[in-house]
């Protein structure tokens, strides 16, 4: 080879590596957010979470070669809406993976994306998602709601002094959401020994829980689960205070957030919430990247959840395009390589198999202090068959 | 009564005929002929529209007898829907095929719907608004709560409809099973309107006391009307469940029944077309809606979460808008578009 071929074998090269470098592919995904429906209270600092990622995911070019580009729509909680959104998201723009949110759109569209091959990530952590059997393309980075509870159940009983069993009561809506851990609480409850003493139902949009709290005051409980959403904990909370219910709360990941202690004011103080991310401020090295994009302004912890969401997707892209397979399939595979991938410190490492989509099995348990949420600890329970999808 | 100038009839059997002149049945044909090609043309997105638009026209024109017709008021529409999903899906897993599923989806909730219609014998207007309200959440708890049956919290997977072997596991190949539905459907609530059935449900609505003063059983054509609208509300909510493969309580909750309300409102009260473009308009709208929030947000990307926002606000304005100037609902805007075209251009 004369030294000319070779001079001009290098410029080639280096073309094509420009050239790829210039034209970075895109990848299409599709983001179904609710900003205006029942859950946009919470479901829009979630949607920024996850917009705020996919921009600071292309400013970084986290996955090389690729621009992300996110297609959002808001469907205001409306399963019909969720649906044509999701068509049109699968038919005209062609996305590869989709962000989803609530029980509403991922329960709707979890045959969809099944048949269509498109990974989905959602906001709703139902453990019946994390069978890959039933829903094998439905992923999410959070403990589900049954492993959440067991969580909270197995922390407090740790720290259980007295000799008698602890005395535990179940709040929660006649509603998917409510009753998904329930079962699952339950059984866990008896087998390390608390004692179940009362259950009552509290709507989600209830304005007075008196006589459902009245009816557990006898039973004394020492410690009150609540299932809700924040605006249904904050008046549990408030009707206990009045009542003098002397009970440890713990709420669940959608029953309390920084809103809380606005809402219920002094009845908040001592309450448990159950989260499965930092807050806003924590020392981890994702939150000075969030912090600087959003110029020190605190955000919500949804807002966390939504950004290491989209973190954890791209991860899960930029694994599919080294191996040259950035198709539904291809992202799916990716995804269940992960091995305690690390957020960026903003959720506890996720791992996805082929045949167990729970994400990890931590709780993060955090006080109201001060009206502001305060890590008290966190707990982590073996990852038993038996419990995948319950 | 809208037909053209010169047009007369010297027999009731030719003035409740379904095509008053040989032309609209020449259109109706043209139009299904373009219509049964659109899904070799569209795109999945465009014919996943025209498949929901085919349930909403199942269950509109289904509460459209009941509430436009007979005059007693639903909002348990949604619910009724429900019972015909969940029981075509629990029998669909039971190894039933695809349209004796669906039938007796529509049976079961025909029973649930003449339980639930009990009440009207004794009540009216909006106290009967409130005991279908009421059947409304009974059902929705029984869906939560009878697990082995709807699944409960989780929901209930449902294969997709399929006959002989041949699956309608694609938008494009479910546009003709859910057609086919509609159009009988639509094809059942004109025939009942021209039967005795109709006629009596129309007197039951304008006056209760009169219709039975002229001999009409209120109790029995009450009952009938129940048990025929929610048969077929049935039928849609178990094209519904095979359509979407996954069941959840959630999907038929009030806010379905109310859009349902809205349809037949914004269509026509008491006319089959109305509920035709009812189901259209209220299914086309929020795709509108988003099509244009979605081109704005690309023009102003800082605000464009705020734009995709607000269209659940211009979708209510849109809504009331309508209703003040249209209170007749968008049948009424047609036959003036029809009767301005056929008097053109000598309109007086």
């Amino acid at each position: 080879m004369t030294a000319m071929k070779r001079l001009f074998l290098l410029a080639a090269c280096l073309l094509a590596f420009s050239a790829q470098g210039f034209a970075a592919q895109e990848i299409r995904i599709g983001v179904l957010s609710d900003l205006s429906g029942a859950t946009s209270d919470v479901g829009k600092p979630y949607a920024e979470g996850i917009m705020d990622c996919v921009k600071w995911l292309n400013e970084v070019a986290y996955v090389p070669g690729h621009s992300i580009t996110a297609l959002q729509v808001d469907y205001a909680y409306n399963a019909q809406q969720a649906i044509t959104a999701y068509k049109k998201f699968v038919s005209s723009d062609h996305i590869v993976a989709l962000q989803g949110w609530g029980t509403q759109d991922t329960e709707a569209l979890t045959g969809f994306v099944a048949k269509d091959r498109i990974p989905t990530l959602s906001a709703s952590y139902s453990a019946h998602l994390t069978d890959p059997k039933k829903s094998p393309y439905n992923f999410f980075i959070a403990a589900d709601y049954s492993t959440q509870l067991r969580g909270a159940l197995k922390f407090f009983k740790d720290s259980w002094k007295e000799s008698r069993p602890p005395k535990l009561a179940l709040v929660y809506p006649n509603h998917p959401y409510g009753l998904a851990p329930i079962p699952a609480g339950k059984d866990y409850a008896k087998e390390i020994g608390y004692d179940l003493v009362g259950e009552e139902n509290v709507d989600l949009k209830a304005l007075d829980a008196t006589p459902q709290l009245l009816a557990l005051k006898g039973k004394a409980p020492d410690f009150v689960w609540v299932g809700g959403t924040t605006a249904s904990t904050a008046v549990i909370l408030k009707d206990a205070k009045k009542l003098g219910l002397g009970a440890t709360f713990i709420t669940n990941i959608w029953g309390s957030d920084e809103s809380l202690p606005k809402l219920a004011g002094e009845a908040a103080e001592g309450a448990y919430s159950l989260q499965t991310s930092v807050v806003y401020g924590a020392d981890v090295p994702g939150m000075e990247i969030i912090k600087k994009i959003t110029n020190g302004e605190p955000q919500m912890i949804h807002y966390i959840r939504g950004f290491a969401s989209m973190l954890t997707m791209a991860e899960g892209l930029k694994l599919a395009a080294a191996a040259g397979k950035l198709d539904g399939p291809g992202i799916k595979a990716a995804l269940e390589t992960l091995r305690d991938f690390d957020p960026l410190g903003l959720t506890p490492p996720v791992s996805f198999f082929p045949d167990d989509h729970r994400p990890n099995m931590t709780a993060f348990l955090f006080k109201i202090e001060g009206g502001k949420l305060i890590k008290a600890g966190e707990s982590t329970l073996p990852r038993k068959p038996e419990w995948l999808g319950k | 009564m809208h037909g053209h100038c010169g047009l007369f009839f010297t027999s009731y059997r030719a003035e409740e005929a379904v095509f008053p002149s040989p032309v609209q049945r020449v259109w109706l044909y043209a139009f299904l002929a373009v219509y049964l090609c659109l899904p070799f043309f569209l795109n999945a997105y465009l014919v996943s529209i025209l498949d929901l638009i085919h349930i909403a026209i199942i269950a509109a024109v289904s509460l459209n007898l009941l509430t436009g017709c007979c005059g007693q008021i639903s909002l348990g529409h949604g619910a009724f829907l429900g019972v015909g999903a969940f029981a075509a899906g629990a029998l669909s897993a039971a190894g039933w095929p695809f349209p004796l599923d669906m039938l007796a989806g529509g049976a079961a909730a025909a029973l649930v719907g003449l339980f639930f219609g009990l009440p009207s014998l004794r009540l009216k207007g909006i106290y009967l608004a409130i005991a279908t309200l009421a059947a409304q959440i009974i059902l929705e708890y029984v869906f939560l709560h009878a697990g082995a049956l709807t699944g409960g919290s989780n929901g209930l997977l449902v294969e997709p409809a399929s006959l002989f072997g041949y699956a309608f596991d694609t938008d494009q190949k479910f546009f003709y099973p859910s057609l086919a539905v509609a159009a009988a459907s639509l094809l059942a609530v004109t025939n009942i309107m021209r039967s005795r059935a109709g006629r009596a449900f129309v007197a039951i609505r304008d006056y209760y006391l009169s219709a039975e003063i002229v001999g009409v059983n209120l109790f029995a054509y009450k009952l009938k009307a129940f048990a025929v609208s929610s048969f077929m509300a049935g039928m849609a909510g178990a094209l519904w469940a095979h359509y979407l493969m996954y069941i959840t309580p959630e999907q038929f909750n009030i806010g379905l029944s109310i859009s349902y309300l809205a349809m037949i409102i914004i269509g026509g009260l008491g006319s089959v077309l109305g509920s035709v473009f009812g189901a259209v308009f209220i299914t086309v709208l929020p795709e509108v809606l988003s099509a244009v929030a979605g081109a704005a947000g690309q023009l102003f990307p800082d605000v464009s979460s705020s734009l995709l926002a607000m269209k659940q606000g211009v979708f209510g304005l849109v809504l009331v808008l309508f209703l003040i100037f249209e209170p007749e609902g968008l049948v009424h805007r047609w036959r003036l578009v029809k009767a301005y075209w056929k008097l053109y251009p000598f309109a007086h």
